[in-house]
């Protein structure tokens, strides 16, 4: 009976003992994690607004837990007193020209502060220092500048609804085109025919590059063009030669045009008679006739002639002549005939 | 004493019932800072009552931390804030369900049997069998229960609440791969000493309340074997409603205190 009631009370104490023991240890945790237990300085920070900052949000250096808000007070109008507790393992890291801002832990978490900044020249904070701050815009300020990005928004897609509605009524020119059938047709055709201009400008353009090709062949009379002075020069040697001569012709043509006036106005001098002088013209007609005539008879005489034996002898000797002459004649009338060919 | 009726019989003896309570509620602060404490029975009740109780209770918060932290994941991940679930979940338990869950527990298990017992001891005249023997069964019966029990279930409040943290963690870890660093410096993060008093305070107040209303309603039993049935079953329903009138009230003080 006693064993059982020592072995009872061991085993409450046991029981007692690991039951207190699990307090301590949650006390010391939540002690250890509020830094209730760290030696730390006081410093603090005055702000016109701590967006519901209370005492014992944590205090975060480049993103480290380095101590927790102690107290807040009114100080003034508007200018409220944030007492912070650093631990003093930390202090060497933040300096007197380091600032301090209220900010939130995640996007909808507890309200922290956040010590940022500071240089290495400045010595580290002390017991009692004041940190600047900075104003932050506040979660109703982000809000207003979104309820205005969501009015605009709002503009632009009743804007856009428009446009759609009367897209889709056939309206404008991008309603029609999607709408109306005839400018559908319109554009397919005006696209075939594009293409097909297309083709044919691919044509046209490998046929440019054959003619460039053959522009840029050397010994080809458009390379030279191109590329040999001499030629240029003597372009502009007989272009500047065909001027003269077309001067030249151009007198020529000014002195015929002066002779044509003269005999045209002037049908007294032997010329103008002639070719204005109707009287005069079926005289010369009539003694071209009685020439004709003559040398028919002429013709007549002389075949007349050469039947005579006086002068029956003189021929007979001259067409021997002319017999002898004749082979050589030939071959020097063919040499020019092959020569005009040429 | 006269049976005369004031208002209703019903409102009579409802008002009667509250007026005992309450003077045995004062003669139980009267015998307990009088005389010799009863250790002995003082750990047997201890004994009884906090270790007896143990494997209920920390299977119970073991389940209850797991099974919140399982029925919270999808409400946070809807908002992609499942790595809060550590905060939340350990908030949870340590303000209020870790205690909520043990006084209940042990208001049925405890509560129950210290109403029992002493009603059958009081149907059974062995309380008066004990003051004709010189002892005081007050002290010996009600004070050493009413301490164990306030003493225990505290004890078995912070046991809960590691078991359900532990369960927590079961949970995070097979979902999301928290290690058990992380969990617990996450769950410790968003407590406060605050929240570990209050909920100190309430696990003394639901253990005090459990053995001072089993004890009262098995040391007042009456009418036989049905009066053990009665205050056994008495002494949970009130512990249980009381307990709750606990809870509203020192969640506003605490709530005082943390703004």
């Amino acid at each position: 009976m006693e064993t059982s009631t020592r072995k009872r009370s061991i085993t409450v104490g046991l029981f007692v003992v690991v039951g207190i023991l699990i307090f301590v240890v949650g006390i010391l945790t939540i002690g250890s994690m509020k830094k209730v237990f760290a030696t730390s300085i006081s410093v603090k920070s005055i702000f016109h607004d701590v967006n519901g900052l209370k005492p014992g949000n944590n205090v975060w250096y480049s993103g480290v837990k380095i101590g927790t808000v102690k107290k807040i007070r009114f100080l003034d109008n508007e200018q409220v007193e944030v007492m912070l507790n650093i631990e003093e393992k930390s202090q060497e890291f933040v300096r007197k020209n380091a600032k301090a801002k209220i900010s939130t832990d995640g996007l909808i978490g507890n309200k922290i502060i956040v010590i940022y900044g500071g240089t290495q020249k400045v010595p580290a904070i002390e017991d009692g220092d004041q940190l600047a701050v900075e104003k932050i815009e506040s979660t109703e300020e982000m809000l207003a500048v979104l309820s205005e990005n969501n009015k605009n928004l709002l503009g632009i897609t009743s804007a856009f609804k428009t446009i759609s509605k009367n897209i889709l009524e056939g309206k404008g020119t991008v309603g029609m085109l999607l709408n109306d059938e005839r400018l559908y047709n319109d554009v397919d055709q005006t696209l075939a025919a594009l293409k097909k201009a297309s083709v044919n400008a691919q044509v046209m353009t490998a046929s440019l590059s054959g003619f460039t090709a053959k522009l840029n062949e050397k010994g080809g009379l458009a390379n030279d063009f191109a590329t040999d002075t001499v030629i240029m020069r003597d372009i502009r040697a007989t272009v500047g030669r065909l001027n003269e001569t077309v001067s030249s012709a151009n007198v020529m043509v000014n002195n015929l045009k002066t002779t044509t006036e003269s005999l045209n106005s002037n049908k007294t001098s032997p010329l103008g008679v002639l070719l204005h002088d109707e009287k005069t013209a079926s005289n010369l007609k009539g003694t071209l006739q009685n020439l004709e005539s003559s040398t028919e008879k002429l013709d007549e005489n002389m075949e007349a002639l050469r039947s005579n034996f006086l002068f029956r002898r003189y021929f007979k000797k001259k067409a021997k002549e002319d017999a002898k002459q004749s082979p050589a004649t030939e071959s020097a009338v063919n040499e020019s005939v092959k020569d005009t060919i040429k | 004493m006269s049976k005369e009726k004031v208002f209703t019989k019903s409102l009579d003896s409802s008002f009667l019932a509250v007026y005992n309570g309450y003077m045995f509620f004062l003669r139980f602060f009267r015998e307990a800072f009088r005389g010799r404490m009863e250790f002995q029975e003082l750990v047997k009740q201890c004994y009884a009552i906090g270790y007896k109780a143990l494997l209920l209770i920390s299977l119970t918060g073991f389940i209850t931390g797991m099974v919140f932290t399982k029925q919270s994941r999808p409400s946070l991940a809807e908002f992609g804030a499942t790595s809060w679930l550590p905060s939340l979940v350990s908030i949870a338990i340590v303000r209020a369900l870790a205690a909520l869950v043990t006084a209940l527990i042990c208001s049925g298990k405890v509560g129950s049997s210290i109403g029992a017992e002493l009603g059958s001891m009081r149907v059974t005249e062995q309380i008066d069998a004990m003051e004709v023997s010189a002892v005081n069964p007050f002290k010996f019966l009600v004070v050493t229960r009413v301490l164990a029990s306030t003493i225990t279930i505290p004890i078995l409040m912070f046991y809960c609440t590691l078991v359900a943290l532990l369960g927590a963690f079961l949970n995070v870890t097979l979902n999301e791969g928290t290690s058990f660093i992380a969990f617990f410096e996450n769950a410790f993060e968003q407590i406060t000493f605050l929240d570990i008093g209050t909920s100190l305070v309430k696990a003394v107040a639901y253990g005090f309340t459990i053995g001072i209303v089993g004890c009262y309603q098995g040391y007042n039993a009456i009418k036989g074997t049905e009066g053990v049935g009665k205050a056994a079953n008495a002494s949970v329903v009130i512990s249980m409603f009381l307990i709750f009138i606990e809870e509203v009230i020192i969640v506003q003080v605490s709530n005082y205190f943390r703004i």
